[in-house]
């Protein structure tokens, strides 16, 4: 009887899908701790040197529309990497091979954890734009603005799910997985984080963050923040970010394509 | 697409050289009870990994069901179950999702699949434990969750490696009975591997022998015991070192000799021939045996001798 059953790649997917997001509920240590640390972000950096923002660099704007990208940025790291957590965990306990022992198709079994971690991380993100809104965030964009930093996030999210997924399959080994997400450090503070380019002292950080994507992306969610509707910051911003996924989703798929068919 | 395997020449190097599996051949009838035994690192989980199309081989032909499982693995996979020796379940999920979700991979709806679930979950006996998480499951209910996992698409040929190691008794015994139902009732073709002859020697129609990535004796229990050709003479001493005194005494009066503990036991051509020199050479070192056996050879005895006798070779 089984021979006239059809696989089919959209169920596959919506079962791994669903089967990512059940165990991410389950689990809420994967998700609370990463939302926390980025409020905690927004309130510390706010609280703290929101004050710096009277510089004329800062040309009249808002510390809070300035540190936000920085909140929702690094929480979408954090989402992101858990798809890469999950599949080491299958990989380690040995399900990931029961998974392919079944006619399912191989990308769904990859996409499922990425698709549930760009939700998860959709979720935060509206979460910390209605904390910051609260706090008394304007948007000069309006909601459109709103709508594009979701997108900018989502297409960042899913960069470093490619990454995060590479490595995990990869190496197999959550440790090695957990150390793959470090990078989170050098991306997220080597850039503009806490001032305009202008104001950064160092020459060497000056370089860093100019070589940094991350930069490109603060940039482009500062600006419908703070300024409205600009095109070229966009443009570069999601340039970059598309250029990121090209570079990740082909390391994971390579990758992908070595786990499950061991040679 | 039937139940039948089939592997020729089938050659696994891995880098460095190594050479897991060293050209083995082998034919399993649709419906038929076949058993791969061999020690631990022999070969066995390779080549099970490599039929179950989680491994590619280096070189050879294999086709379950008639179909390449190097050209159409998918097709395959359609076909087969597989219970591997370390079974992977995500102990997040509850049994009867982790089974209706096997179920949907499979192609069934999910009303299909709710069905299925509950008479799988009836049939290993976890209706109790069906909707709680099953990391919390005992080793027995884990394996017993792994087998209802593998039978979700009732498949035509099973393959379990190592099904019942580590189990206790009762959730081993439940094991076996449902494996010989499926092979008795159903017309399931099993390929098994255990550390177990016992069970290979009661449930298996043919069993293989595999050393060192070679297949080194082949037949059924019946045949493999006539080939040995052997007697096996067993002397049990009151201690340790009397036994491994008489070890050294007897070397070299029969083909092999082999002593565990407070036992001794010899193989030869002809146990009661050769039994009154025996007891003479006992005898002249002051040993006298608790208890003296000649009995035909068991199947474990067929075991430690071919796998042996590559040893010597090597």
């Amino acid at each position: 009887m089984s021979e006239q059953r059809k696989g089919s790649f959209l169920v596959d997917t919506l079962v791994f899908t669903k089967r990512s997001i059940i165990t991410i509920i389950r689990n809420p240590l994967i998700f609370i701790p990463n939302l926390i640390i980025s409020l905690f972000f927004l309130f510390v950096y706010e609280g703290g040197l929101s004050g710096i923002s009277e510089l004329p660099a800062f040309e009249g704007a808002n510390y809070l529309a300035f540190i936000l990208p920085v909140s929702i940025v690094s929480a979408a790291i954090g989402g992101a990497g858990g798809a890469g957590q999950a599949l080491v965990k299958d990989l380690e306990n040995g399900y990931f091979s029961r998974l392919l022992l079944t006619p399912s198709s191989r990308l769904a079994i990859v996409l499922g954890p990425i698709i549930a971690g760009m939700l998860q991380l959709l979720i935060q993100t509206v979460l910390i734009l209605v904390v910051a809104y609260f706090l008394g965030l304007e948007v000069a964009a309006g909601f459109g603005g709103v709508i594009v930093v979701l997108l900018l996030t989502l297409g960042w999210g899913l960069a470093f799910a490619g990454y995060s997924v590479g490595v995990a399959l990869r190496t197999k080994n959550a440790q090695s997985a957990q150390a793959g997400t470090f990078v989170f450090f050098p991306l997220i503070f080597l850039s503009t984080t806490f001032v305009p380019y202008e104001l950064i002292e160092a020459g060497w950080l000056k370089v860093a963050a100019t070589i940094n994507p991350t930069t490109y992306l603060f940039e482009a969610m500062r600006s419908v923040f703070i300024d409205g509707w600009e095109a070229w910051p966009l443009v570069r911003g999601f340039l970059v970010i598309a250029l990121l996924c090209a570079i990740t989703i082909s390391f994971s798929a390579i990758s992908a394509s070595k786990a499950v068919s061991a040679d | 697409m039937d139940g039948s395997i089939s592997v020729h020449e089938l050659v696994k190097t891995y880098k460095g050289d190594v050479k897991a599996v060293q050209g083995v051949s082998f034919e399993v009838g649709e419906g038929e009870f076949f058993a791969f035994l061999g020690p631990n690192g022999a070969g066995k989980s390779t080549t099970v990994q490599i039929l179950t199309t989680l491994v590619k081989p280096t070189t050879g032909t294999i086709r379950i069901g008639g179909v390449d499982v190097g050209k159409e693995p998918e097709r395959v996979r359609w076909n087969i179950g597989v219970a591997l020796q370390e079974t992977g379940i995500d102990p997040v999920l509850t049994g009867r999702e982790l089974i209706e979700m096997q179920a949907r991979l499979f192609g069934f709806s999910k009303k299909e699949a709710k069905t299925r679930a509950d008479e799988l979950l009836t049939l290993v006996d976890l209706n109790d434990a069906a909707d709680r998480p099953c990391g919390k499951y005992s080793g027995g209910m884990r394996r017993r969750l792994d087998l209802a996992l593998t039978l979700v698409h009732k498949p035509k040929i099973l393959f379990l490696d190592e099904p019942t190691t580590g189990l206790d008794p009762s959730n081993r015994q439940a094991i076996w009975k449902e494996i010989k139902r499926l092979n008795r009732e159903e017309g399931t073709t099993i390929f098994l591997t255990t550390q177990y002859l016992e069970e290979a020697d009661q449930l298996a129609d043919r069993i293989s022998i595999i050393n060192q990535g070679k297949i080194v004796a082949s037949g059924s229990a019946e045949e493999l015991k006539r080939t040995l050709g052997f007697d096996a003479i067993q002397l049990v001493f009151e201690l340790d070192e009397e036994a491994e005194r008489a070890s050294q005494i007897l070397t070299g009066l029969g083909e092999n000799i082999e002593r565990s503990k407070d036992e001794v036991t010899l193989y030869t051509e002809n146990g009661t021939q050769l039994l009154s020199e025996l007891v003479r050479k006992l005898d002249e070192n002051n040993l006298s045996p608790k208890t003296l056996n000649v009995k035909p050879p068991s199947l474990d005895d067929v075991f430690i001798n071919v796998t042996n006798e590559q040893k010597e070779r090597a």
